[in-house]
């Protein structure tokens, strides 16, 4: 009887270790992902262009351990900030998704889901209609996508909320229309500007393509304080899940973590998207492999999100940039879609949950 | 109606703190950016390209990549198609680009162009800023030509001209484009030519509207563009509007994409009561005589003053 | 911890949801917050968790309103199992009562401890779900469910325990589950505030009732003092039977009217009955409109308590009597009333045989005569032979056989021409 006790005093433990092996194996899975997509462009050494100039993989060691080489720019000013930005854009777009699913408690929000795209899709064709160049020059277009995307949050955020209460469901109907009414702005400036909507067009359908280091030095602390906001946010996040009046009873106030969310949310979500453009289904599904393989309890669901997020677009961007010459937002579906049901179909076949 | 609660911080303050937060990054991130983008090579060559970014150049330049096809005419036209190392996939014309390495379509292919050592990148203005930014910012400057009218090309020619060394032959080149152009206006702008009605298709449904190259052009041939009345630079047409202006000539263009051809015009709903179909005036060229604004836009005008006046152009 | 509400009154968009409750919840109590559909007693739970802030009015706790409070010390103080908590996440059970702990968290960076866990242990044990501790919560059932929620709850170390509707979700072994345990842990001493919505569950399982209507409280007491038949007639509109359940000793209430009455012609028809067999006749003639009357039944006899509730006029005798001469008048004044008599399958002694010669009168007076189950009355005769032929007497002069409830009213609508 004893020995069964102390087995079954096991959950504690073993919910606790479980936590730790997740985020340790996580973390390790990334750092093997850096390593090998740093080896992986068109110049090699996996990957490379037939008949083009190349390096080896001594050399890409190389130039990793600070030795100069013809070529270590371009390893360390076009790779390096390349995979940082995926890192961090897949990192955020995760975060962005999972705290929106807990908010909207509803396991088909994405991070887009209160206009945050329409909005930065709207400021970006603006700069390019209205021919804005500006002081930024170089990064015009990125601050007025963010600036539209903010912009648009806010007034879906005020449709949803009467009297300092947010109506979640309010919020998702106004969100959906409020894109819907922006979408047809934008064609009708997509129209109407015709000449210049190359420009837009790279942008509307995602891409890393831009990065520098610089990108990486803006978006990375907006992606690092939202993710840190969101962990210490976490178990109340897993309270919003069981209704409002549990939530409050156990000590949580609903309406601030549902304001703050949304807050952090669409600020990560804006700036990521100001640069890249709109990548989806990284916001919608690595949540919910994350949630497949850990669980729901969000606080170690949001970490695992933001690893799972940053390995899963860092590996879509460096396919989508050698392999095959697709948008990252393709491949992202294109991988993502069969392994998450590969994934739902083993729980299902272990007789787990729904 | 929910009770009143203290909190650390109110949600306002949390968002202004976060926005703040993202507007220094902004800020600072673009100052160290352009830092970090200050060089100190000895600049002998120094230009202004048609986006009006002055261009420092160590001296002509003797490794070229062109990511844009009108540019890569242009330095072919002008004799410097040797200086080319490097070419984005739609540059297809002339035939001597079919073995130069390519590097890139849907995206560029930056890691790529780096290696081919480049001492200048030649843009249209399609291609998206940031990547030849990334270039630039590896040490390989860019210009970028975009032209909108005839006098644009010529300039755009003259300076490729310059840039590469082949002054000369850009002065020659733009005299003989001026004059093969002289040659068509002075027919077909004459007084007493008449000026058919031209629908100038370059996609299904899609015409040059007011103030386009192809609206200049058609005018230049010695037609009347009936898209001339739309309001936008490329405004698509309804079978009621083209039934209803009656063009005398229908020119399509083709490419890699078309899906047209004169038997399904022919077909469309009521255009058989247009003038164009029903003798038959319905006319083919090479979609990039029209879109590529180089050399070759003269050779489409060319095209196009024999198909509207075929009795002035035997 | 004696919870005191001094005249709470709530609003919802201009409209008064609760007017000037006041009422005092003592320690230990069990107490089942009650009445119809928008009268207010979920609301009024959600004020006394601090959820909805009262435009007028306080809750105290030991005297100290609850406004004053922190979340933590409400979270320790009171703890909520609301009606359902559908889930869409995958959460184990374990978790799911872990979750009550967060109230007791040192800040946002601690984690679980190991008082945590005894307490999740000692909860999960207690609502007998700690088998359950590695399994899905969405996996579960009904009543299992709202267990885990209790232990969650319970995990919270409260010491008051607000439920909404803990059953109404919930088939007849989940109720009776939670109920049971839930009076368990009053018996402990946890205190219990429970919105009930069914009358008998909660008359068996509170200790006291608070009963609402329109934002009002309306009665409050010992479900016994609670429930009568008046104050459920005024409250939920329905009239009702109160009666003590043998079983429980606790009340119930039983609606007095079966069906809708379509149309009360009241003609009256008079049953001959008693030992208990009245009773369906008796219904039936009601449900169908007509004004039936009963006799000659002992004062002991079901059929009197029937007649009794139902308003049903009857001719009563005293029990273990024979029917004396004067109460056999007054039974054939009954029957001449009436417009058709009924012979229920009652056993014939020498005490209610003067029943069948009530009958015999009625018809030879004319009146249509029904003989219920006219078959068995060899078994039931007491009265060596005499009640037989009687009954065969009055079928070979005209009474009509019926064999049931149905052919009784069948037939009697044919012949009364209905």
């Amino acid at each position: 009887m004893n020995q069964e006790n102390a087995e079954r005093s096991d959950p504690f433990i073993r919910i606790k270790r479980r936590r730790t092996l997740y985020l340790l194996a996580l973390l390790a899975l990334l750092t093997c992902t850096i390593f090998i997509c740093i080896l992986i462009g068109e110049i090699g050494p996996i990957g490379a262009i037939p008949g083009g100039d190349h390096i080896s993989i001594g050399d890409a060691v190389n130039i990793l351990l600070g030795q100069s080489h013809q070529y270590s720019n371009i390893i360390w000013n076009i790779r390096v900030p390349r995979i940082f930005l995926a890192g961090f854009v897949g990192a955020g777009l995760a975060a962005a998704g999972m705290a929106m699913q807990a908010v909207f408690r509803n396991s088909m929000a994405d991070p887009f889901i209160i206009g945050v795209s329409s909005g930065a899709a709207v400021g970006a064709a603006a700069v390019s209609l209205f021919g804005i160049g500006g002081m930024f020059m170089l990064f015009t277009q990125p601050i007025l996508a963010f600036i539209g995307a903010l912009v648009t949050v806010f007034v879906v955020y005020r449709l949803g909320t009467i009297k300092g209460h947010v109506y979640v469901d309010t919020l998702l109907l106004s969100g959906v229309a409020v894109a819907a009414f922006l979408g047809a702005i934008t064609s009708f400036m997509i129209y109407v500007q015709q000449q210049q909507f190359h420009q837009l067009a790279h942008w509307l359908l995602g891409s890393l393509q831009s990065a520098s280091w610089t990108e990486v030095e803006i978006i990375a602390l907006p992606i690092v304080a939202g993710g840190i906001v969101i962990y210490l946010y976490g178990r109340e996040l897993n309270v919003l899940l069981l209704g409002e009046e549990a939530a409050h009873n156990l000590g949580g106030n609903p309406e601030f973590l549902k304001k703050v969310m949304l807050a952090v949310a669409a600020i990560m979500t804006s700036v990521a998207v100001a640069f890249t453009g709109i990548i989806g289904f990284v916001g919608l599904m690595v949540p919910h492999m994350m949630r497949l393989i850990v669980g729901s309890d969000h606080r170690l669901l949001a970490p695992a999100s933001v690893l799972g997020g940053a390995i899963f677009l860092i590996w879509a961007d460096a396919i989508s940039r050698s392999f095959v010459s697709l948008p990252v937002g393709v491949i992202t579906a294109l991988f993502g879609g069969p392994f998450f049901l590969f994934l739902l179909r083993s729980r299902r076949l272990r007789g787990e949950g729904r | 109606m929910a009770a009143e609660k203290t909190q650390t911080m109110s949600p306002a303050v949390i968002v202004v703190i976060l926005v703040v937060a993202v507007a220094t990054a902004f800020g600072g991130g673009y100052a160290i950016g352009s830092i970090n983008n200050a060089s100190n090579q000895h600049h002998t060559l120094t230009f202004v390209d048609d986006y009006n970014r002055t261009v420092s150049l160590e001296g002509y330049p003797q490794r070229i990549v062109s990511v844009a096809p009108t540019p890569t005419e242009i330095l072919f036209a002008v004799g410097a198609g040797d200086l080319i190392v490097g070419l984005d996939a739609w540059s297809d014309y002339p035939a001597q680009t079919k073995d130069i390495t390519k590097v890139g379509d849907f995206e560029l292919n930056l890691e790529q162009i780096i290696t081919l050592k480049p001492d200048l990148i030649v843009s249209g203005d399609l291609v998206p800023q940031t990547d030849l930014d990334i270039l630039e910012s590896n040490g390989i400057p860019y210009m970028i030509i975009a032209d909108r009218n005839l006098s644009e090309v010529y300039g755009s020619i003259q300076l490729i001209g310059n840039v590469t060394n082949h002054a000369s032959n850009a002065s020659q080149l733009i005299n003989s484009l001026k004059d093969r152009v002289e040659a068509v206006t002075n027919k077909t702008l004459a007084n007493g030519v008449s000026h058919p009605k031209v629908y100038l298709e370059y996609w299904p449904m899609f015409t040059f509207g007011p103030g386009s190259f192809g609206d200049d052009i058609i005018h230049l041939a010695g037609g009347a563009n009936i898209g001339a009345i739309k309001d936008t630079e490329y405004p698509s047409v309804t079978d009621e509007f083209v039934v209803s202006q009656n063009p005398d000539v229908i020119v399509y263009t083709t490419g890699p994409s078309t899906t047209t051809n004169s038997t399904e015009i022919q077909a469309r709903p009521g255009w058989i009561q247009t003038n164009a179909v029903s003798q038959l005036k319905i006319y083919s060229m090479d979609d990039n005589l029209v879109s590529r604004y180089g050399p070759r836009i003269i050779d489409g005008l060319e095209l196009l003053a024999a198909f509207i006046h075929p009795d002035l152009f035997t | 911890m004696k919870v005191e509400i001094q005249d709470l009154s709530f609003s919802f968009e201009g409209k008064r949801v609760l007017k000037d409750i006041s009422l005092s919840i003592g320690e230990e109590e069990f107490l089942g917050l009650m009445g119809p559909n928008g009268s207010g007693k979920t609301t009024l739970l959600r004020c006394m968790m601090n959820f909805l802030k009262p435009e007028q009015g306080a809750v105290l706790v030991d005297a100290k309103p609850i406004h004053t409070m922190s979340d933590k010390d409400l979270a320790q103080l009171f703890a909520v199992v609301p009606q359902t908590s559908q889930i869409e996440f995958s959460f184990t059970a374990y978790e799911m009562v872990m979750m009550g702990r967060i109230p007791h968290a040192k800040s946002r960076l601690s984690s679980e401890t190991k008082a945590d866990a005894k307490a999740v242990r000692d909860a999960m044990e207690r609502t007998n779900t700690w088998q359950f501790s590695d399994r899905q919560y969405a996996s579960l059932s009904g009543g299992e469910r709202q267990r885990v929620i209790i232990a969650r709850a319970l995990a919270q170390q409260p010491t008051i325990l607000l439920l909404d509707e803990p059953t109404v979700y919930l088939d007849i072994t989940g109720q009776l589950e939670i109920m049971d345990l839930l009076r368990e842990l009053n018996r402990e001493g946890l205190t219990i505030i429970a919105v009930m919505h069914d009358i008998n569950l909660a008359s068996r399982y509170c200790g006291k009732i608070a009963l609402l209507h329109d934002g009002r409280l309306e009665s409050q007491g010992t479900p016994e003092e609670v429930f009568t038949p008046d104050n459920i007639i005024r409250i939920y509109d329905v009239d009702v039977i109160v009666r003590k359940d043998p079983l429980t000793n606790s009340v119930s209430v039983i609606p007095r009217i079966t069906t809708i009455v379509s149309a009360m012609h009241g003609t009256r028809v008079h049953v001959l009955c008693g030992g208990g067999t009245g009773g369906a006749a008796i219904i039936g003639l009601r449900d169908a409109g007509y004004a039936p009357s009963a006799g000659v039944i002992n004062v002991l006899d079901s059929d009197f308590e029937l007649s009794e509730d139902l308003h049903i006029p009857v001719v009563t005798e005293v029990p273990f009597a024979q029917i004396s001469d004067e109460t056999h008048l007054q039974n054939l004044q009954r029957v001449m009333e009436a417009a058709a008599i009924v012979v229920t399958d009652f056993p014939v002694g020498p005490g209610n045989l003067k029943n069948l010669e009530a009958a015999v009168a009625a018809l030879g007076k004319g009146k249509p005569v029904f003989i219920v189950n006219a078959e068995t009355v060899e078994k039931r005769d007491f009265v060596g032979g005499k009640a037989k032929q009687l009954i065969d007497d009055l079928i070979s002069r005209g009474a009509v056989k019926v064999n049931g409830k149905q052919d009784l009213m069948a037939k009697l609508a044919e012949r009364l021409g209905r």
